[in-house]
C-alpha cells in the first residue's frame, strides 16, 4: 500500500472523528427554550420540579384528541374542566363538584377535591330529565388573556363530534338531541343564550350523575381553533401550543423525551400549581424506571410489580408504595360458542369443551387462584368473583361466596358431564380429549407466572392446558375475531357500571363479548339498570347480575389487583384515588431535598 | 470510481424500492389494526372505522399500494398514524441525528479499543495478556446487547451511581451553558456507548489481531527489524498500515449491525432516536412510519457497503473500480 493511501486513510479516520463532535454537538442543539429556564443544575433544580417517569409518550395535549394515559394526566392539569369529579370510596359512587353545589353531599372524610377548580358554579336538572342547564363562572380565563365562556363549551362538542376529527370521546355525545338519528343537531342540543349559561338537551331522559359525567367535556378555546378545517385537526400546528386555563401551562414538549409544565401563575382554576415545574419523562423500560426512582431521578412510578417492592424499599427508605383500586382484573376466558360454526353459518353452538357452565365451574375450582395471589400479588390482589369491583361498595355483592379451589369437586362435576380419564391420565368423551391451548400476551410477567399455576392445576385433575404467547397485537385480534378458544387476559373497569358491551346476547353488537355468552336475563337487567335515575336505584339489579355471572361462570374470575406506585418521600399532600393517581397532583407540595427524612 | 459509485447508486433505487415494497406488503398483511387502540369499551365503535377512513385503510391492498407508489414517487411517505399525525420524515428527522451521534460515536469507540486491543494481542501472542483479552473480549461479544445494557444499569446507575440510567440530559439541563449541557450530554452516553462499543470492539479485535499476525510474519517486517528499526516504528508504521486492509472493509459493513444495536440501546436508555421510533412504530401498526424507517435503514445499508468499498479501493491502490 502506497504511503500516500495510508496516509489518505488516516486523514479521513480524523475527519470522522472532527464529524462525530460535530453531530454530537448538533444533537445537544435541539434543546428548547434555553435561556427561559429557571432550573438550576442538581439538586436546586430537583427542588423544585417533581419528575414523573412515563411508559410512552402523550399523543396530544389536545383534549378532543389526546387518547393515552400520560395525555390524559396533563390535559387534565392543563385545561380546565366544568365541574370537578370525586370517587367516594366509602360509598362507591362518583361525585361532582360545582363551585356551588354538589351532586351528593360528601360524606366525612372524603371531599378532598377543591371545588374551586371547577367553571361551573351551578347546574339544573330539569324536571323530565331532558335537560340540564350550567351557570358557568364569569372570572375564569385562558392563558391568554380571554374570558372562558359558554361557546367556548358548544365549539368543542362540535369538535368532539364531528366524524372527520374522530375523537375517541364521541359517545359522551350518545344522548345529546339528534343522535338517535346518528348525527347530533347542535343547534339544538346546545344552547348558549349568554356567555355564561351552558344548555345541554337530550332526546330522552338521562339520569343525573350521567348527564354531568357526559357533559362535563374538557373545553377548547374556540378563538384559537375556530379558523382549523376539521381534516387538518390532527395535525395543526396548534396541537403543540395549547392554550389552557387549568393550575399548569405547557413549558416544553421534546417529544418522545420529557414534558415539562411550569405552575401557571394567573390561574384560578382553583389556583396555581404549588410545584413549580412538573416533568413527565418518557422512559419506555421498566427496570430502568425502578432505577431511576430508586436513585432519585425520578419521583414517581405507576405501576411497580410485587416482587420489587422488598428490594426497592430495603435500597431507598426514602421511596414509599401507595396503592389504589381495585379497578383491574385478570380472568381466564372460555369461549362459550363454537366459534367455528358461528363463523361459518352464524349459528350459536356450545363450545365441545367450555359449552357447560358446569364444566367451567369445574375449571374455576380446579385452578387455586389463592396460590397466584400469595406467589404473585400478595396483599395486593383479592379474589374476584364477578366483573363489578369491590371499590363500588354500592353495587357489591358481598353475600357472594368465592368457589373455592376444590380438585375433587371439580372432578365430579367434570365425571358428571362425561369427561372420563383415558390411557394417557388425560380426561376424554366420546373419543375427544379435553385438550387446548390457552393464550396469552406478551410481555406480561404477571399472567406468565399466573398461566403455569393454570396448567398445573388443570393437568392434576387429567386436563391437557398447553400455553402459547403472543404479541399483544396479534393477540387482541384474535379476541376480537373470535378465534381463540381460551386465553388469560385482563379489563380494567370504568367506574358508572355498564358492562353491555361484554355481556350482551347479540354477538354482532357486543364486541367485547369474547366468550359468545349468552343470557337474555343478564341483557334485561342492564337495560333495567340503566332506567333508573338514580344509580343506587338499580342496585337489586346488580346484585342478580353478580349471582348469575357466579352461577354460569362464563369466564374464571382471577383477581382483583391494586394498583401499586411508588412515590419519593419527599412528596407531601398527595392524596391517591381510584379515579387516578394524579387527581390531586396540583395540590402536591416538595420537601427540599435536605429535609426528606430518612 | 465517479463512475462506479454512480452506477452502484443507480442499482441501489430499484433495491431500495424493493425492499420498501416487500416491507409494504408484510406490514398490511402482519395481523393488527393501526386503528385497535380505538377498539375499546366506552369509545364508539365509529372512532375505528373513522380513523381506519382517514388512514386509507378500507381500501383493498393493492389500491393501497397503488396510491402509496403514486405518493411515494413524489417524494412523499405519508403522515405518521401514531405521532400526532406528522409527516414521517418530521419524525425521522427529529430521531436521525441522535442515532446517527450514537453509531458515529459507537463507531470510532470501536476501531480505536478493536484496534487497540488486537495489535496487543498479536504482538503478544500465547501471552497471559493475550490470552486474557482474548476471553474477555469474547465474554463481552457472547453477551446480549439488552442484558448487558441493563446489568451495566444496574452496576453503574443502582450499585454505584455514576453514570444517569436513561434520558439524554439531566433535568434542568437546558438553563446550563452550551459547555456544561455538552459534557452532561457526553455524560448521558457513558454507558449506552459502553455497551454498543465494547460489543462491537470485541469482534474487530479479533479480525486485527488475526490480520496483524500475518503481516508480522512477512518478509518486509523481517527486513525493518534488520534495518534496526526501534519495534514501534515496525509495528505502527510497517505493520499496522498493512494490516487495517481487511478492517477498512469493515467499517462500512458494521454501520447496520451499529444500528440494529441502537435499536435495543435506544428503548432501553429511553433515547429518542431512530431505533425507538421503529420499535413504537411496529408495535403501533404505523404503516408509513415503518416503510420510511426502513428506507432510511435500507439507504444506510446501501451506503454503508458502497462506503466500505470505496475506501478499500483509496487504501490499496491495487484494487481498480
Amino acid at each position: 500500500m502506497s504511503e500516500i493511501s495510508t496516509k489518505k486513510v488516516f486523514a479521513m479516520c480524523r475527519v470522522s472523528a472532527c464529524l462525530m463532535l460535530a453531530l454530537l454537538a448538533l444533537s445537544s442543539c435541539n434543546r428548547r427554550n434555553g435561556s427561559q429556564g429557571v432550573a438550576v443544575k442538581g439538586g436546586g433544580a430537583m427542588d423544585s420540579t417533581l419528575v414523573i417517569a412515563m411508559l410512552g409518550d402523550a399523543d396530544y395535549l389536545n383534549p378532543v384528541l389526546g387518547s393515552t394515559v400520560t395525555s390524559g394526566n396533563i390535559i387534565g392539569l392543563i385545561y380546565p374542566s366544568l365541574l370537578q369529579s370525586e370517587f367516594d370510596t366509602t360509598t362507591g359512587l362518583m361525585n361532582y363538584m360545582a363551585l356551588e353545589k354538589k351532586l351528593r353531599e360528601v360524606t366525612p372524610g372524603q371531599g378532598k377535591k377543591d371545588p374551586k377548580g371547577a367553571l361551573a358554579k351551578s347546574w339544573k336538572m330539569s324536571d323530565d330529565q331532558r335537560t340540564i342547564t350550567y351557570i358557568l363562572r364569569s372570572d375564569a380565563f385562558w392563558n391568554d388573556g380571554k374570558r372562558v365562556v359558554s361557546g367556548d363549551f358548544k365549539f368543542s362538542y362540535q369538535l368532539y363530534g364531528n366524524p372527520v376529527i374522530a375523537s375517541a370521546r364521541q359517545q359522551y355525545l350518545a344522548e345529546l338531541i339528534g343522535a338517535d338519528r346518528g348525527k347530533v343537531d347542535f343547534d339544538k342540543a346546545i344552547l348558549t343564550p349568554d356567555d355564561t349559561t351552558l344548555v345541554f338537551r337530550f332526546y330522552k331522559p338521562v339520569p343525573e350523575h350521567l348527564a354531568l359525567y357526559h357533559t362535563s367535556l374538557t373545553p377548547l378555546p374556540a378563538h384559537q381553533w375556530k379558523n382549523v378545517k376539521p381534516d387538518e385537526f390532527r395535525h395543526s400546528p396548534l396541537n403543540l401550543q395549547p392554550i389552557g386555563a387549568g393550575p399548569y401551562k405547557l413549558k416544553s414538549w421534546q417529544q418522545q423525551q420529557e414534558i415539562v409544565l411550569a405552575s401557571s401563575r394567573s390561574s384560578n382554576l382553583p389556583k396555581p400549581g404549588t410545584i413549580p415545574l412538573i416533568t413527565f419523562r418518557v422512559v419506555p423500560d421498566y427496570t430502568v424506571r425502578l432505577a431511576q426512582l430508586q436513585t432519585g431521578a425520578v419521583d414517581v412510578v405507576e405501576g411497580i410489580k410485587p416482587e420489587d417492592f422488598t428490594r426497592l424499599l430495603k435500597a431507598n427508605r426514602q421511596i414509599e408504595i401507595k396503592t389504589v383500586g381495585l379497578r383491574v382484573y385478570d380472568y381466564v376466558g372460555w369461549s362459550n360458542i363454537d366459534q367455528n360454526e358461528y363463523h361459518k353459518s352464524g349459528k350459536v353452538r356450545p363450545h365441545l369443551l367450555f359449552g357447560s357452565a358446569r364444566v367451567r365451574l369445574a375449571l374455576t375450582q380446579a385452578i387455586d387462584r389463592e396460590a397466584i395471589i400469595d406467589g404473585y400479588l400478595k396483599e395486593y390482589g383479592v379474589i374476584c368473583n364477578t366483573d363489578i369491583s369491590p371499590s363500588l361498595k354500592w353495587a357489591c355483592n358481598d353475600r357472594i361466596v368465592p368457589h373455592a379451589f376444590d380438585p375433587a369437586r371439580a372432578t365430579a362435576l367434570l365425571r358428571a358431564e362425561g369427561w372420563l380419564p383415558g390411557p394417557d391420565g388425560i380426561l376424554q368423551k366420546q373419543g375427544r380429549k379435553f385438550s387446548f391451548v390457552l393464550y396469552t400476551n406478551a410481555g406480561n410477567a404477571r399472567r406468565n407466572y399466573a398461566s403455569v399455576i393454570i396448567q398445573q392445576n388443570l393437568r392434576s385433575i387429567g386436563i391437557d392446558c398447553k400455553l402459547d404467547v403472543q404479541e399483544p397485537n396479534v393477540f387482541f385480534e384474535s379476541l376480537r375475531q373470535r378465534k381463540l378458544d381460551a386465553w388469560l387476559a385482563g379489563w380494567s373497569i370504568g367506574l358508572e357500571i355498564d358492562p353491555l358491551d361484554v355481556w350482551g346476547s347479540d354477538l354482532n353488537k357486543s364486541r367485547f363479548n369474547f366468550t359468545g355468552y349468552q343470557n337474555p336475563r343478564i341483557d334485561a337487567l342492564c337495560e333495567l339498570a340503566k332506567q333508573k335515575m338514580e344509580p343506587t336505584g338499580a342496585r337489586a339489579y346488580w346484585l342478580e347480575y353478580q349471582e348469575i355471572l357466579h352461577r354460569d361462570q362464563p369466564i374464571t374470575f382471577l383477581y382483583w389487583m391494586k394498583e401499586t406506585q411508588g412515590f419519593s418521600r419527599r412528596i407531601e399532600g398527595e392524596e391517591l384515588n381510584i379515579s387516578g393517581t394524579f387527581y390531586n397532583i396540583d395540590d402536591w407540595r416538595l420537601r427540599p431535598s435536605a429535609n426528606v427524612a430518612l | 470510481m465517479l463512475i462506479y459509485i454512480l452506477k452502484r447508486l443507480l442499482i441501489a433505487v430499484p433495491l431500495i424500492f424493493g425492499v420498501l415494497t416487500l416491507t409494504f406488503f408484510i406490514t398490511r398483511l402482519a395481523p393488527g389494526d393501526p386503528a385497535a387502540f380505538f377498539i375499546q369499551p366506552g369509545i364508539s365503535p365509529n372512532v375505528a372505522e373513522q380513523i381506519r377512513a382517514q388512514y386509507g385503510l378500507n381500501d383493498p391492498v393493492p389500491v393501497q399500494y397503488v396510491k402509496w407508489l403514486a405518493n411515494v414517487l413524489q417524494g412523499d411517505f405519508g403522515r405518521s398514524f401514531s405521532r400526532a399525525q406528522q409527516p414521517v420524515f418530521d419524525v425521522i428527522a427529529q430521531a436521525l441525528p441522535i442515532t446517527v451521534t450514537i453509531a458515529g460515536l459507537t463507531l470510532v469507540a470501536n476501531f480505536t479499543i478493536g484496534i487497540l486491543v488486537g495489535i496487543i494481542s498479536a504482538v503478544r501472542q500465547n501471552s497471559f495478556l493475550d490470552r486474557f483479552l482474548t476471553v474477555t473480549f469474547l465474554f463481552f461479544y457472547s453477551m446480549p446487547e439488552f442484558w448487558f445494557a441493563l446489568m451495566m444499569i444496574i452496576l453503574f446507575a443502582l450499585k454505584f451511581p455514576l453514570f444517569p440510567a436513561s434520558g439524554l440530559n439531566e433535568i434542568g439541563a437546558e438553563g446550563f451553558g452550551p459547555v456544561e449541557f455538552l459534557l452532561d450530554r457526553l455524560w448521558h452516553l457513558v454507558l449506552p456507548l459502553t455497551v454498543l462499543s465494547i460489543n462491537g470492539a470485541a469482534g474487530i479485535a479479533r479480525y486485527v489481531r488475526g490480520s496483524m499476525l500475518e503481516v508480522i510474519r512477512q518478509d518486509y517486517i523481517r527486513t525493518a527489524r534488520a534495518k534496526g528499526l526501534p519495534e514501534k516504528v515496525v509495528i505502527f508504521r510497517h505493520a499496522l498500515r498493512n494490516a487495517l486492509l481487511p478492517v477498512i472493509t469493515l467499517m462500512g459493513s458494521s454501520l447496520p449491525f451499529i444500528f440494529s444495536g441502537a435499536l435495543f440501546i435506544e428503548v432501553i436508555f429511553a433515547f429518542p432516536g431512530m431505533g425507538r421510533v421503529t420499535v413504537d412504530a411496529i408495535f403501533s401498526r404505523d404503516y408509513p412510519l415503518i416503510i420510511a424507517s426502513t428506507f432510511v435503514a435500507g439507504s444506510l445499508v446501501v451506503l454503508g457497503n458502497l462506503f466500505a468499498d470505496v475506501l478499500y479501493a483509496v487504501a490499496d491502490p491495487r484494487i481498480k473500480l
